[in-house]
This record gives structure tokens, sequence and C-alpha cells, in this order.
């Protein structure tokens, strides 16, 4: 019996994570092509689930489990992808910088990441700027997001950006910063390429950046 | 390590399921109670209506004097109180009985007989249409805090002034089909209006159980009755009409200047009425009621924003809880000319206030200019004000489930609560804005900068746009009709 990916679109829309998951293992046992699966089962329910929440007819929980979702069936399909086509999905580190403590905001921007099929790298909390430079160096993601949620730690951002100029890897990735006292202006002053104003416009912004 | 949770059941527990809200004591509404009954024994009211005074000079208690002023023994008005039934549930032409009118059932609804409206086209203020009337049943129709529907405005264009009320009825019923409150003329008026919604409630015995509307009438304070209020009460009486008789007394000017002087007086005009209902035919359900409000003293204006509006509404709403009275209050108007930043404030303070002091009918959402102006608009802000209302009115839960130790264990320090069940399946009793902007800044920047008077103006264009009540049937349309039809073939003569 062949496995129904509208079907999996749906119950990824529905939250239904082991579903999500297990039907992603069928449809690999049963020799659909990985990126078939991704696009048609996984991506086409992201897709309504984006839309549904602009619409106000998802919300966040139900948003959140739909991408735990999709990052359950990227985890068995990640593996299967090309070199090519998993770079095509993406790759996304995120951190909160050196002094702040605040770790919910930037992980709902890494669920929502996970959710529209990024790798995610979390690297946490109140860290060293060196961590990012050798975050980049190692992952080699598409894109750098840096969270701040004091006046205080803002300026830390900035030395990041610096410190991945002397390690001569600022080209490599798009920087996006985020968090209540950012500002669009602020992300330009310090020379970031992207704001991110919440949670689902930086995923938006952040793909737009990258061409995906 | 984990720890062991503790054991959850407590003993000796009192629980409050919602807030409490209450402005009296008892020993306050009794005073106020002894004291309105004195009115009636030595002041009394004047009733301008003949079978009336008949009724109180039959009675052989009630005194009628030459001057047609009524005095009442306290005897009689507790005799009289004990007639009335407690609770009642009222059944729009939807069918559903969705008006539980009991102790503490809070329903709210809009004001009636507005005669100005802003044309929103032109935006120029003008006399109130039949087609207004039409477009505010429709609003309230749709919207789902509004639980009854009064006509908000005033049909100014029907063909004779003397019937004016069947076809504002007739808009009304064509817009909205949830239960209403209903203003008329006189009692020939009210007989019409009450034979139309007998022919959606299948006749007179079907409406006393599942009544349609509520009769709104009113006498003139200080202590005044006049000819139509009193027919209206009489026919109500006659035939199980549900029916407010509601003071809108102006404290400083048509009542004492201290709140409790003018509760006292609005509850002796409702004790008469009481009594005379009871000696026409005991039975009928007699709600009480009362805009009881301050005359600014600088303007004169009958002011619908004031707090004292608020305060005095909760006052009366807790002695008609102690005398077993069904309560018509008032919320959610304003005196602003338009809806701006005054109408939202006024509006807001008045329906928690009367939302929280358990009133059964909160009426005139939506007046704006102190009833005199129509604004579909601030009819679709308030939809979302008593949303707020309402989810104060929830209260806290403080059992185990909500108490939720088990999940701030699960979660710990540092972690996050976004992704857990608890939270997916508790988020949900939430208040969902539908006009309140919660967006960040740039995202309402890119949208728009819009306010919210821009965001009720979209809405409410959306719903008249869009919104179709269910409609009435042809046959039934016709026999509408023909009530209309007579009423104005009776009055053209």
């Amino acid at each position: 019996m062949a496995v129904d990916l509208g079907k999996m679109a749906d119950l990824l829309i529905a939250g239904k994570v082991e579903d999500v998951s297990n039907m992603t293992q069928e449809a690999i046992d049963e020799g659909l092509k990985p990126q078939e699966i991704l696009d048609k089962g996984l991506i086409a329910g992201m897709d309504v689930v984006g839309q549904r929440f602009k619409a106000c007819e998802m919300f966040i929980p139900e948003v959140l489990r739909s991408a735990k979702a999709m990052s359950a069936g990227m985890d068995k399909l990640r593996p299967l992808l090309s070199e090519s086509e998993a770079k095509a999905a993406g790759t996304f580190v995120i951190g909160t910088v050196k002094g702040d403590l605040h770790d919910i905001g930037k992980n709902l921007v890494g669920m929502m990441f996970e959710g529209a099929g990024f790798k995610v790298v979390n690297l946490g909390i109140d860290l060293d700027t060196q961590v990012f430079v050798d975050a980049v160096k190692e992952h080699k993601p598409d894109l750098l997001g840096m969270s701040a949620l004091l006046t205080t730690t803002m300026p830390r951002m900035g030395e990041v950006i610096n410190a991945l100029k002397e390690a001569g890897i600022r080209d490599q990735v798009k920087v996006m910063v985020g968090g209540a006292p950012v500002t669009e202006e602020f992300a330009k002053e310090i020379g970031a390429d992207i704001y991110g104003a919440n949670a689902a416009s930086s995923v938006d912004k952040g793909r737009e950046a990258i061409g995906k | 390590m984990k720890s062991v949770m503790p054991d959850m059941q407590p003993m000796n527990q009192t629980v409050q399921e919602t807030p409490q809200f209450r402005v009296l004591t008892e020993d306050q509404i009794e005073q106020i109670y002894f004291a309105a009954l004195d009115v009636l024994e030595r002041v009394g009211s004047r009733v301008h209506q003949d079978e009336a005074l008949q009724l109180f000079r039959d009675s052989g208690e009630a005194v009628v004097s030459d001057d047609k002023r009524v005095r009442v023994p306290a005897s009689l008005v507790e005799r009289a109180l004990k007639s009335y039934p407690r609770k009642i549930t009222l059944q729009g032409r939807n069918g559903k009985r969705s008006v539980a009118l009991q102790k503490d059932h809070v329903y709210f609804g809009t004001g009636s007989d507005l005669p100005f409206t802003y044309d929103r086209k032109t935006g120029e203020r003008r006399r109130t249409t039949y087609k207004d009337v039409a477009d505010a049943a429709r609003i309230v129709d749709y919207l789902p805090n509004f639980d009854f529907f009064m006509s908000h405005g005033i049909v100014s264009d029907a063909p004779n002034p003397q019937t004016y009320d069947r076809h504002q009825f007739m808009a009304m019923l064509e817009g909205c089909t949830k239960p209403m409150v209903v203003t008329s003329v006189d009692g020939e008026g009210l007989e019409d209006l009450w034979k139309m919604a007998c022919l959606f409630q299948g006749g007179e015995e079907e409406f006393r159980l599942s009544p349609l509307f509520v009769a709104y009438i009113e006498p003139i304070s200080p202590l005044t009755n006049d000819r139509t209020a009193v027919e209206k009460l009489l026919f109500a009486a006659e035939k199980g009409i549900p029916a407010m008789y509601t003071p809108c007394p102006s404290s400083g000017a048509t009542a004492p200047a201290t709140i409790a002087g003018m509760l006292v007086q609005s509850l002796a005009e409702t004790l008469l009425a009481i009594v005379l209902c009871y000696l026409k035919k005991p039975g009928m359900p007699l709600i009480m009621g009362g805009v009881t409000t301050v005359m600014d003293m600088r303007t004169t204006t009958y002011s619908y924003g004031a707090p004292e509006l608020s305060l005095a509404s909760a006052a009366n709403t807790d002695i008609s809880k102690w005398l077993n009275l069904i309560m018509f209050s008032t919320g959610g108007c304003s005196d602003s000319k338009c809806l701006d930043e005054q109408a939202a404030i006024e509006s807001t303070l008045s329906l928690l206030t009367a939302y929280l002091s358990g009133a059964n009918l909160v009426h005139d959402v939506g007046y704006i200019d102190s009833g005199v102006n129509a604004s579909l608009e601030s009819l679709v802000m308030n939809d979302d004000i008593i949303g707020m209302v309402r989810q104060v009115g929830k209260g806290v839960k403080t059992d185990e489930e909500y108490l939720a130790l088990k999940i701030i264990d699960e979660v710990g320090p540092g972690g996050e609560y976004v992704t857990h069940d608890h939270t997916y399946e508790h988020w949900k009793e939430w208040f969902l804005p539908k006009l309140m902007d919660r967006s960040d800044w740039e995202t309402w920047n890119n949208e728009g900068s819009k306010t919210m008077s821009d965001r009720v103006n979209a809405e409410t264009q959306r719903i008249l746009d869009t919104h179709e009540p269910q409609p009435i049937d042809d046959a039934t349309k016709k026999a509408l009709k023909e009530i209309i039809d007579a009423a104005e073939k009776r009055h053209s003569k």
C-alpha cells in the first residue's frame, strides 16, 4: 500500500509528531525519494501551517507542534538526502549573547526554523563571542541568529560580527539579530544582514536572505 | 534527584468559582428597601391611567387621592413581591433558549431608539432609518458576545409615528435571530408586537414559556406614571409578557443627588408597578431596572459615561437579587460624540462593573452621545470589550491540574512551557482578541499602522458586507405584514 503524502501533510498540520515520524519511515521503506517525501509531505504541510498562522487560524502552541512533527520527519530524512539536497534545506545556528540569560524568544525562533525544515543548532544562552565564531566555522550555517533581550547586552551582537570579520568568515553567513529592544536601525548599525522582529517573520526574512 | 510530589487533596477548603463583587451589605439593602416602602406609604406615586387607578381603589388597601396620587401600604407591596417568578428564559426566533434570566446570569445587548446616526458613507449626522436598525440587527446577530437585541436606532422613516414601532420590530426581526427587548408606542403597539412574536414562538402559551422578548417600559421620575406606560404594563400583566419597569432618574435633577436617595426613589417607582401588575393579574415576569445616573452639572446632560452610573447600577443589582427580581442594567455606553478614547474608557468601566455585579440584562451597549447617536462601530468595539470582561469573570481555578505543580517539576529551571502538552491544552481558555493589537512594532508598522478605530471600521464593514441572518420564511413574513398593515389602516382613519 502506497504511503499517502497528502495524509502525511494533514497529520503534520494536526501536530501528530509520532504519526508523521512513523509515516516518514514507512515512505522511506517503500522506496519513495527523500526529496519527494520532503516536498509533498512535510513541506506541503508546513506551508499550510504557515498560511493558517498568518490568517490567525492557528496559534503558536499548534504551530510548534507541527514544527516538531516536521523536525521529527526531517531527522529521518536528513541522512538520506544528497549533500546538495541537505544543504538546500539550510542550517541555522542560534544563541543568546554574553550576559543575557533569556532563552525563550531565541528558542521560539529556533523552533520556527526547524518547522521550516532547517537544521537548527541551538548554542544556548550567555555565550562568549568565541562560541559563535567557532560554531560558524564548525557548522558552516547559512544563517547565524543572535538574540538579546537587554539593552545592556545588545552591543555584544556587534562584537560577534566584528569577531567574524576578524576571523575572515563574515561573508560565509548571513547574520540575523532580534530581541525586544533590537530595531531595524540597530541591526544596520552593527552590520547585521537581517532584523528579525518576531519568530514567524524571522523565518520569512531568513529564507529570503539566503534565497530559499 | 527528584523529590516526591506533595499530596494535593487538602481538607476544609472554600473555593471561589468566580470573583465576588458587591456594593451593598444586606443591612444597607434593607435600609433602602424600608425607605422605599415609606415613600410609597407617605409620598406615593402619581398614576395617569384610569384602569390602574380603579385597580388601586378596588384593592381596598391602596389610597388614591384626587390628584391621582396612589399610596400603598407595605403589606400589599410585600404580598405583591411574592408573586413574581425568579427566572424566565428568552428564546430568539432562531429557536435557541439562549438567555436564561436568573440570579447572577449576565447577558449583554444594545439600547434602543437612538434618533441619530452617522452615515457611514457621508460621515454626516442624520436621522436613523429602517435600514440602520436592520443593519444594527445584523451586526448584533453576528457578534458572539451580544446576547439580546434592542433596536439601537429609532425608525424615523416609517409612514406614521403612531405605528413606527411595528416597522421597527420588523427591521429587528429581519436582521437578528436573537432574543430581544422591545419598545412600543402604547398598549396597542405592544399588543401588535406581541402578536408578531407569537407567530415565531407558536402561539400565546408557547410565548409565555419561552418569550421572544421583554417589553421595555419606563416611568417618569420622580414618581410619575404616564398613560401609555401604564397601558403597556397592564397589557403585559394580562398576557404574561415579561416586562421591565425601568426608572431613568437623573441624580441631582429628577432624583436626590445621593446614590442611596436615588435608589430609594427608583425602588419606590418599581414597587408601584409591582403592586399594579399584581392587582391586574399575578404571575407575569416583571423585571426590575434602572438607568441610574447623574445629571452633568456643567452641561445638564443625562450622563451615560459617569462612574456613578456604574456604581449605582451595581448597587441596584444587589437590591434586585435581595428582592428575588430579575435585573435590567446598563453598560457599554458613552457620552462621547464619536467612537474615540473616551467612548472606549467609559464603555469598559460600565461593562466590567455591570458584569461583576451579576445583573441579568446589561443594555445600552454601543450608545454614544449620551443616548442620542447610534454607532455600529461602537457595537463592534464593545464586542471585544465584553469578551475581555467575561474573561475576568472566569476567576482562577486552583485544583491540581491548574496548580500545575507536576508541570513546573517537569520543565524545571531555565526550561520552556510553550511546547508542553499542558500549554497546548490550556491556552485555549484564554481570551482571544479580535480587535486588540498585540503585534510587534515592525509588523504593526508594515501592516499600515492601523489604530483601533481603523480596525473597528474595517470589521464593521466586513460584517455588513458578509453577514446574512437566517431568513424569515415567506408565510411568516406575510403574517407579520398583515399585522403591520392592519395597524396602518386603523391609524390612517
